[in-house]
């Protein structure tokens, strides 16, 4: 079987989101089929400039072929679109108009698509909202599968996204929640589909005292690991934290990790560490008590699925259904929607160790049946061979 | 207030459990919370200072004068909680005024929808009225066809009787 890969950008330096997850499937998959990765020569996702200058290239064992993008975005104009269309009424050429802004626009991607769809059993296509997802499927409805990455964000009610999610062959969704809202936006019941999600590459050893000792820590922590951003809850966070510190009197810290799109504020307990390696992380999540996670925004969170390989606790944000949907089901966690439930759920966290622990353990066993490669592999091998016997009948 | 301790079975920890205690225990708080901010406001926002008249106010106003930074220091706390709360009226007002546009918007939307099902409604009877006219039409064409078939029939007999 050979399988291609299409995402909107694929490096060993984009560590994170969709690109990471398709990067990881396309790894493991390469095991059971031929897998070819089509993408763009861009790495920066706001711009979507060309950066890869080899259009072939072979990376982690797996080809990838890069096509260029004819016209990086202009973010101001796009940022400015996107307002303009979630607030007014439009047409769907707008929405098309749209999605050229957004990028990242490669039509020789799409052409070769078109050339080569005889080529490959299934095209794998990764989110949903870009340009790649939306003109390839059109390409090669038959034999694609997309895997969304969606997340609960005003874009998904567009117009356009309807027919997407009705076009493909087969979803694969990475959540429950994730899977009814695309099928209350769209409809589209009638493509089958599995909740699958990532799984994540846990490191042989790590060791939260050497993290400690690196970064002169003392005392317990808790972590939150991500882009610094409003998007992801970050502002209140900061606010929480701050009042639970006066409140409480308590001796925790707050440890940041991962790039910043807003500014850190400085308080003596808030220690924001800058982007950390893969091996770091895990240090940093064994070290810490927990892992606060209080995105709004999330279709998944592979940083929640780490915690929980880790065997640690987590506090989300339960105005994300999918972070509440998962702590309900692994019961491997708390959430909080307002300060006091935070200030309450932390309190209690941080003051019992064996909550920890029995927390932690839980997360533990609904990754490994959940979110262990072995059972990720099996779910996409599962989900092929269906489409396979579909396509003899 | 003691605060109420959260009930863990912790050789079967359930996270929706925990949570919904969590939920009672922080609304009950958070009642609890509100009266004494309230009370603690009212004796403070309750006294008058410039009450009386004449030269009973001017005494009272000189014998308080020793006190004043004294009542300064303890109105500060109340003039930082009415500016929170001007704050989130504020806010509040802002909301409303959003919430108010919307409100008109969806108004008009519902107003459009109405039109549109009275439009549908009279397009329907009118469709229903041609249907009915071209069935007569119909029909009468068809009687015309008969007569004009028995007019030829009538035509051919006279013919016969005429050549007999």
């Amino acid at each position: 079987m050979k399988l291609a890969f299409v995402v909107q950008r694929y490096g060993l330096e984009i560590n994170g989101g969709a690109e990471l997850h398709c990067r990881w499937v396309a790894e493991h998959l390469k095991k059971y089929a031929e897998v070819d990765v089509l993408t763009t020569r861009a790495a920066d996702y706001i711009t979507w400039k060309d950066f890869y200058r080899r259009d072939e290239e072979v990376v982690n064992g797996v080809r990838v072929l890069r096509f260029p993008v004819v016209r990086p975005r202009d973010p101001q104009r796009f940022g400015r679109l996107q307002d303009w269309l979630v607030r007014h009424e439009h047409q769907e050429s707008d929405e098309l108009r749209w999605l050229d802004e957004e990028g990242p626009r490669a039509p020789a991607l799409i052409q070769y698509l078109k050339d080569n769809a005889g080529s490959y059993d299934y095209f794998l296509f990764f989110s949903y909202r870009y340009y790649h997802s939306y003109w390839g499927i059109k390409a090669v409805p038959g034999r694609s599968i997309l895997v969304p990455t969606a997340e609960r964000d005003p874009v998904i009610g567009f117009r356009i996204f309807q027919d997407l999610f009705r076009a493909p062959r087969a979803i694969v969704y990475n959540s429950v929640e994730e899977r009814k809202m695309i099928n209350d936006v769209s409809g589209n019941h009638q493509v089958p589909g599995d909740v699958v999600g990532v799984g994540t590459e846990v490191p042989g050893r790590y060791s939260g005292e050497t993290f400690r000792r690196k970064y002169k820590l003392s005392g317990p922590y808790i972590l939150y690991l991500g882009r610094i951003d409003e998007n992801k809850g970050c502002h209140k966070l900061f606010e929480y934290f701050v009042r639970f510190k006066r409140e409480s009197g308590s001796d925790v810290k707050l440890v940041l990790a991962g790039s910043t799109v807003i500014q850190v504020p400085s308080h003596p307990d808030i220690h924001y560490l800058g982007f950390l390696g893969d091996l770091e992380k895990f240090d940093a999540l064994d070290g810490a008590e927990l892992l606060v996670m209080p995105s709004f925004y999330e279709s998944l969170s592979m940083v929640t699925l780490e915690a929980w390989a880790l065997g640690k606790p987590v506090l989300a944000n339960a105005l994300c259904d999918v972070l509440k949907g998962q702590c309900l089901r692994s019961n491997g966690g708390l959430y909080y929607e307002t300060y006091p439930e935070f200030r309450e759920a932390l309190s209690l966290l941080l003051g019992s160790p064996r909550l920890r622990g029995a927390l932690g353990e839980n997360g533990r066993r609904y990754f490994k049946a959940h979110y262990a490669w072995d059972v990720i592999e099996k779910k996409y091998l599962e989900l092929l061979s269906r489409m396979e016997k579909e396509k003899g009948v | 207030m003691e605060r109420e301790k959260i009930a863990i079975d912790y050789d079967r920890v359930d996270v929706a459990r925990i949570m919904e205690q969590i939920k009672e225990k922080t609304a009950a708080e958070a009642g609890s919370e509100s009266l004494p901010s309230s009370t603690e406001a009212a004796p403070l926002s309750g006294i008058d200072f410039t009450a009386g008249q004449g030269r009973a106010r001017r005494v009272l106003l000189k014998l308080m004068s020793p006190f004043s930074p004294l009542i300064k220091l303890f109105t500060l706390p109340v003039h930082e909680e009415l500016r929170r709360a001007v704050l989130i009226l504020d806010h509040a007002n802002r909301r409303i005024d959003r919430l108010e546009k919307e409100r008109e918007k969806l108004y008009r939307l519902q107003e459009y929808t109405k039109l549109l099902h009275h439009l549908c409604h009279n397009l329907v009877i009118e469709v229903s009225k041609l249907k009915i006219e071209e069935e007569t039409l119909k029909t009468k064409a068809r009687i015309l066809e008969k007569d004009f078939e028995s007019l030829g029939k009538r035509e051919k007999a006279l013919e016969k009787e005429l050549l007999k």
